[in-house]
């Protein structure tokens, strides 16, 4: 067995127009690599487990960079950093979910230098796939995290097909919550895709984590308005509170009329290949007020359906403590 | 062109993954090419007049028959629509309505089996050395022509390499009965993913003919028969040798 | 109080500069003309047999210049590791290296190597291998014993019915294999009030050096000159020497500075004499860089445990009796110990009036192990904190009470043997450590805030803190300067710089005036310890002193010799040696080092003691004439357990909804003699209640069992605490009280500074969760979790190498 570490030969692109950057992406397909902040790209590389052709990177377009106001929210550049969002006032003052959200991706270190496009798009954590294995996600043909003795505390609860990797974006969470829209750009078009089908799961895409396609790249996300200055709650629990990946998240965003909850998002992370909305709370929510009492109620109805591997039934009591802290008040 | 891909296993040993699905593409090639051949010989072969399907109607399959072969058909199409489809990059989530098609294909197939060697004359379907001569000897067939024994015998054998695979797949994957085990060796594994990739790309070229012949129109009375039941006595004399089949007349 | 100028007093260390500018040089930093880059191919598989490698395609490659395998290297007898081996036994285990010109080629050339591998049955967990019909991890057998009267491998197999028993808490009734006891064990657990028994598992993981274990080699003259990553510097020689089949005095070893051991590096391990082999073998320097995975492979982590332990309390919270039984993952090498050093521990920490202690050492297919800070004292710490709680609530007392009437004093008596201590001040330890941290205080405030509890816990630490027998060299040359030459290695203490400024001290010289000589056997070492074991401080302040002292002596015979009078009638001070009488007369140490050249002879290194190590002999050769020399090897008086220790105390608030805990503060109190450095004390109390931290809560060693594949192979999946995972101030002290045995009065540190921390936090735990015992290290928010909702825990009882 080889072990890897260093670069290997690649073609870099620093192209400084997106027309530039989309007309490589088509070109290389596949073979193409968009690099954001490069937070998980070079681990990769370096060990050989991906071998693209070229990368293109991103940092050179103005374009996909900052915070803008739209005629309904505002739009934020793809590579637009963590930093510069978890800073930003209006999103502090309106979004405060995604601000909150934002700070507890991994460190500050790559908090600097990570992108909001890279945080969303970043590839699942699990160790069997990261390992190089190839696995149904790598396009083989097993899972070897849901074995019967696969050590699989941080996999998925719900929604896996054959794959039981899950989703390790923090921000995905509450991009999911406030009805975010990805835009995504290729060389023959935009398209706009809600945040909760830009997240996709094994059973459609095992290969994949979003929807976006060889070819195409993520260049902005829209949060509308209708989230704005609403109460918002978001906890990470990982085994460490720096540079650690979810073992369950929760981001909710709710509107109160007067007392009672007149309509809600729960979104929990870490439970599956993607942002896992609890419709059934959300419905059962829809009319309580927050209080120690809704809690207990509605706390249970959290991990329906989920079905736990080996090392990971932990996520099922945990999910119902997110929602029952968020249900509080 | 390769047969198979492979891949490391956890031990980074070479493995077959599978069947290379490049082969697709000849496949379907393949049988277009054979199909416009057929037609345009067919087209520039001189016949008489087609049977007229009117006048007395004999039997040709029983109702449970047509009812197995077209269970087959929709679970086969299924089979291969979430089979294939996912592969040629239209994805949706295929693999409970794959492993259900999956299912009752089997349980066609079994009762089928059961019904054929144990209810029927198995035989019907036997292809005997008299059937090989009809082509060279330029004699009618009894029930079914030695092209369709022959082409039964191909599905025959595919569906049952397809469905043997299939179940060891099957039971690859969690489902409401059982959780997987990942026992089965790596290299052992993609043998069946490769089996039941060559044996899909196999019935998709011979179900593509079957289907091909099914739809011409001098045999099209055929489809008829295995949607109706019945063929006409016409039909039966300008394609049969009554010596060798004689229908139910009571259809 | 003393009135030392340098003992206890803070200084900056010599080589803080370099770390922090990035100068400091590592093995992998250093280059020289035609060296190569050589890269290992590792074994994939848990266990098998090589039986075919076909290496022509990378031979092929422009740019590679050669293949080393197993064939190339010296055979080694299991289970002892190879350099390089044909019958690899954990995954990683070096089968090849392949040498090119640069690294990319080197990579490219792995990539093209296929090796065929026969496997064979492995095992991932020692219960797994000990059950009846159990995959052994040697094809030689499950087990190795290393005794006094013979080391050797053993197949053990207990019957189902014993591992469901062991795992449901009963006392092991399985065969093992080693035993020792003292006191009557019936008669103190029928004296005791209450009797405690659990079950427990310590996960071992790996030791993480930031610095993997990278050398460089090559050969001049019959030479072997190596560039390594060594925790101890001319102990590492011998071994070394050793395993390069060349005689000690044909090598040079450079290790300037070392990117962490933490254990792992104490002795030379087999991959450094690889670069050796291969620049023989084609006859160009090799450099071999280990990646930082291969580090996670064959780095070695601690030694797992599952034990169970039966602890007799008298009313007043004495131990009257203790019986433990402890099986050791030893992983693939048999390297362990750990089990009975934890007895020991037991025996001087609580100090029972009898004791039994059973253990058994179980070969795994997994990392190979190696000493962890405090191997055996930190992970029975980390078990006994709970267990003592636990009978403090029995019993109604005050947990601090029950830790003070059972604390380590200058009576205690260790092991089987029942030897003294030099001193012992765990009790004044714990007073201190109770005022700082206000405890009485703290006991009485409440505990639940909402879905949070807060958790007090008090750990303490132990480990053996000192060595004997070892050189000091030192040198005046006619500058004035005083060279300390240190064969110490730097392995991140200071501990190289720290003991130095013991000859500075007896020879009262300004330290400015001083320079120490480290980490290059060509600048003329001492034979000096190990450095592990927490020996450092003792051992080398003895050394350095014994050092001085001989320069000392001679300096006032070449006084009197030059100036008259009797050696005796001088004094020394302001580096000068002078009359008691008449300050005015009197020589500088410059000038004494000119004499001292022209007497030759002992003064400057012409002859030397009998008595010295051949290491230090050749140096005192290589430096004769070239000033005023002392040297010596230490021989003074030492007799009984020279005891490191340290008691911290904890408070956490833990989150019941969550299962995560943050600890509000830590206290940690150094038992360590006089505070030698005081800076470089807080560093060690400090990093230690971290490392610590890590152990009670996070670091994780995993392994798929169907697989034997590891999971963590990376800082990210090992889990190691970050910043935000300890508290921002980290409260340290010490008693500082003299130890007879040693000159200045100090004894070490290092390793109890780690143990007192992981046990504290355990017992916080403990106390957060209404005395509940985990018995397992590390507890993650998901056992506390499921704990709390009253549902089961993910893994059986005892397995190990799980999350």
């Amino acid at each position: 067995m080889a072990s890897f570490d260093v670069m290997p030969d690649i073609q870099l692109y620093q192209p400084v127009e997106l027309d530039d950057a989309l007309s490589l992406a088509e070109r290389y397909g596949d073979g193409g690599w968009v690099l954001g902040g490069g937070q998980d790209t070079y681990g990769w590389l370096k060990d050989r487990a991906k071998n693209p052709q070229a990368m293109i990177d991103l940092s050179g377009i103005d374009s996909l960079r900052g915070i803008r106001t739209t005629d309904d929210g505002i739009e934020i550049g793809a590579t637009t950093t963590l930093r510069e969002i978890i800073r930003d006032e209006r999103i502090n003052r309106d979004f405060s979910l995604l601000a909150q959200a934002a700070g507890r991706v991994a460190s500050p270190q790559i908090r600097n230098v990570g992108t909001l496009g890279g945080n969303l798009s970043q590839d699942t954590r699990c160790w069997y796939y990261r390992r190089g294995l190839a696995c149904y996600r790598a396009g083989g043909n097993l899972c070897y995290a849901d074995g019967p003795e696969s050590m699989n505390r941080e996999h998925a609860v719900l929604g896996a097909s054959r794959c039981v990797a899950v989703s390790p974006s923090d921000t995905a969470t509450a991009m999911v919550a406030l009805e975010a829209m990805m835009v995504v750009a290729s060389a023959s078009g935009v398209r706009s895709i809600a945040a909760e089908d830009f997240f996709v799961g094994p059973a459609t895409h095992i290969t994949q984590m979003t929807a976006l396609e060889p070819g195409e790249i993520l260049t902005a996300v829209r949060i509308p308005s209708k989230w704005a200055g609403q109460r918002f709650y978001f906890e990470k629990v990982a085994d460490r509170d720096v540079w650690d990946f979810a073992l369950v998240s929760i981001a909710v965003a709710m509107r109160l009329e007067g007392d009672s909850i007149a309509e809600s998002r729960f979104v929990c992370g870490g439970v599956a290949c993607t942002p896992h909305r609890l419709k059934n709370v959300e419905s059962a929510a829809r009319g309580n007020s927050l209080s120690e009492a809704s809690a207990d109620a509605i706390a249970p109805l959290a991990s329906a359906g989920a079905i736990p591997l080996n090392y990971n039934h932990f996520k099922l009591p945990l999910m119902e403590n997110l929602v029952r802290r968020a249900m509080r008040g | 062109m390769e047969f198979a891909t492979y891949r490391n296993d956890v031990w980074g040993r070479e493995v077959i993954r599978g069947v290379s699905w490049d082969l697709l593409w000849l496949v379907v090639v393949a049988a277009l090419v054979a199909i416009a051949l057929h037609a345009v010989y067919e087209a520039m072969r001189k016949r008489g007049e087609r049977p007229s399907s009117s006048g007395e109607r004999v039997k040709r399959h029983d109702s449970i028959d047509r009812a197995y072969h077209w269970i087959m058909a929709i679970s086969m199409f299924a089979l291969l629509v979430t089979g294939v489809l996912p592969i040629i990059g239209i994805e949706f989530a295929w693999l409970e309505l794959h492993w259900i098609a999956g299912i009752a294909l089997t349980v066609v197939v079994v009762f089928h089996i059961i019904r054929s060697v144990f209810f029927k004359s198995g035989s019907e379907m036997w292809i005997s050395g008299k059937d090989l001569k009809e082509p060279i000897d330029n004699v009618k067939p009894g029930k079914y022509s030695v092209a369709q024994k022959g082409l039964h015998l191909v599905v025959t054998v595919l569906t049952l390499l397809v469905i043997a695979s299939g179940i060891v797949m099957f039971l690859q994957i969690d489902t409401p009965w059982w959780q997987r085990t990942n026992a089965l060796s790596e290299a052992m594994l993609g043998v069946v993913f490769f089996v039941h990739g060559i044996t899909t790309l196999a019935l998709i070229g011979v179900i593509s003919l079957h289907i091909y012949f099914a739809l011409r129109p001098e045999k099209l009375f055929y489809t008829r028969s295995m949607i109706k039941g019945w063929i006409s006595r016409d039909e039966l004399a300008a394609n049969h040798d009554p010596q060798r089949w004689t229908p139910d007349e009571s259809s | 109080m003393n009135d030392y100028k340098l003992v206890g007093k803070d200084f900056t260390p010599p080589d803080v500069m370099g770390k922090v500018t990035g100068k400091a040089k590592y093995a992998e930093d250093f280059r020289v003309d035609g060296m190569v880059f050589a890269r290992m191919y590792t074994s994939p598989m848990a266990h098998g047999k090589v039986t075919h490698i076909d290496a022509s395609a990378a031979e092929a490659m422009d740019g590679v210049i050669g293949i080393l395998t197993a064939d190339d290297v010296p055979a080694v007898e299991a289970p002892n590791g190879a350099i390089l081996t044909n019958s690899p036994a954990f995954i990683g285990d070096p089968i090849l290296a392949v040498a090119a010109v640069d690294e990319k080629t080197a990579e490219d050339a792995l990539a093209a190597i296929k090796i065929t591998i026969e496997p064979l049955p492995f095992v991932t967990d020692p219960l797994d291998s000990l059950i009846a019909g159990g995959p052994d991890a040697r094809e030689e057998g499950n087990v190795y014993a290393r005794s006094r009267e013979g080391s050797g491998f053993r197949t053990v197999k207990w019957t189902k019915e014993q591992i469901d028993d062991f795992r449901a808490g009963k006392e092991p009734t399985g065969e093992f294999a080693a035993e020792w006891k003292y006191g009557d064990l019936d008669k103190g657990f029928a004296d005791a009030k209450v009797i405690i028994e659990e079950n427990f598992v310590t996960t071992g993981y790996a030791h993480m050096s930031m610095e993997p274990r990278t050398a460089m080699a090559y050969w001049q003259n019959g030479t072997c000159y190596v560039h390594g990553s060594a925790q101890s510097h001319t102990f590492w020689m011998p071994g070394l020497a050793r395993l390069l089949g060349i005689e000690t005095k044909d090598l040079v070893l450079i290790s300037e500075n070392t990117g962490g051991g933490f254990g792992s590096k104490i002795g030379a391990y087999p991959i450094a004499a690889l670069p050796g082999y291969f620049s023989k073998k084609i006859g160009r320097p090799v450099q071999l860089r280990v990646t930082g995975e291969q580090e996670y492979y064959m780095g070695s982590a601690r030694v797992g445990f599952q034990g169970w332990i039966r602890m007799g309390f008298a009313e007043n919270g004495k131990a009257t009796a203790t019986d433990v039984f402890i099986i050791e993952d030893i992983g693939a090498n048999a390297t362990g110990g750990d089990a009975s050093s934890a007895g020991g521990a037991i025996s001087l920490v609580y100090d029972p009036d009898a004791m039994r202690f059973r253990g058994l050492p179980v070969l795994t297919n997994t990392t190979p192990r190696g000493a962890q800070r405090g191997p055996g004292q930190n992970q029975i710490a980390a078990v006994m904190a709970p267990i003592m709680d636990k009978a403090a609530r029995e019993l109604g007392l005050d947990p601090l009470a029950v830790r003070k009437i059972n604390a380590a004093n200058n009576a205690t008596t260790v092991y089987e043997e029942q030897r003294g201590v030099t001193s012992a001040y765990l009790e004044e330890a714990l007073t201190m450590g109770a005022e700082m941290f206000d405890w009485e205080n703290r006991r009485q405030q409440p505990k639940k805030n909402g879905s949070k509890v807060r958790g007090l816990g008090i750990g303490q630490g132990y480990h053996s803190a000192g060595a004997t027998g070892f050189d000091g060299l030192i040198r005046i040359t006619p500058d004035g300067k005083l060279h300390i030459h240190t064969g110490v290695g730097n392995l991140g203490t200071y501990s190289f710089a720290s003991t130095s400024r013991a000859a500075a001290e007896v020879l009262k010289c300004d330290w400015e005036n001083c320079e120490i000589h480290n980490g290059h056997s060509e600048k003329n070492l001492p034979w000096n310890s190990y450095q592990a074991g927490s020996v450092s401080t003792f051992a080398h302040t003895r050394t350095n002193y014994v050092a001085a002292m001989d320069a000392l002596r001679k300096m006032k015979l070449i006084a009197a010799d030059t100036m008259g009078g009797e050696p005796d009638d001088y004094d020394i001070d302001g580096q000068r040696v002078f009359l008691t009488e008449n300050a005015a007369q009197g020589m500088s140490y410059g000038a004494i080092a000119a004499r001292a050249i022209q007497l030759g002879g002992e003064y400057s290194g012409q002859t030397y003691p009998d008595d010295i190590n051949e290491i230090t002999q050749r140096s005192v050769q290589n430096l004769a004439g070239s000033g005023l020399v002392g040297v010596a090897k230490d021989n003074l008086p030492q007799e009984g357990t020279i005891p490191g220790l340290a008691c911290a105390f904890v408070e956490i608030e833990l989150d019941l909804e969550t299962g995560k805990y943050e600890i509000l503060d830590y206290v940690g109190i150094a038992e360590c003699g006089t505070v030698l450095f005081p800076a470089g004390l807080a560093q060690q109390m400090k990093g230690g209640a971290v490392w610590g931290m890590g152990m009670a809560a996070l670091e994780r060693h995993v392994y798929d069992p169907q697989y034997g594949l590891p999971a963590n192979v990376g800082y990210h999946q090992c889990g190691i605490p970050t910043y935000l995972d300890v508290p921002s101030v980290t409260r340290t002290g010490a008693v500082d009280i003299a130890d007879p045995q040693n000159p200045f009065g100090a004894r070490g540190i290092g390793e109890p500074a780690m143990g007192c921390s992981v046990a504290a936090l355990t017992s916080a735990i403990s106390d957060a969760l209404d005395g509940h015992i985990f018995g397992r290290t590390p507890v993650s928010p998901d056992m506390i979790v499921n704990h709390v909702t009253g549902r089961d825990q993910s893994f059986l009882p005892l397995q190990t190498n799980n999350f």
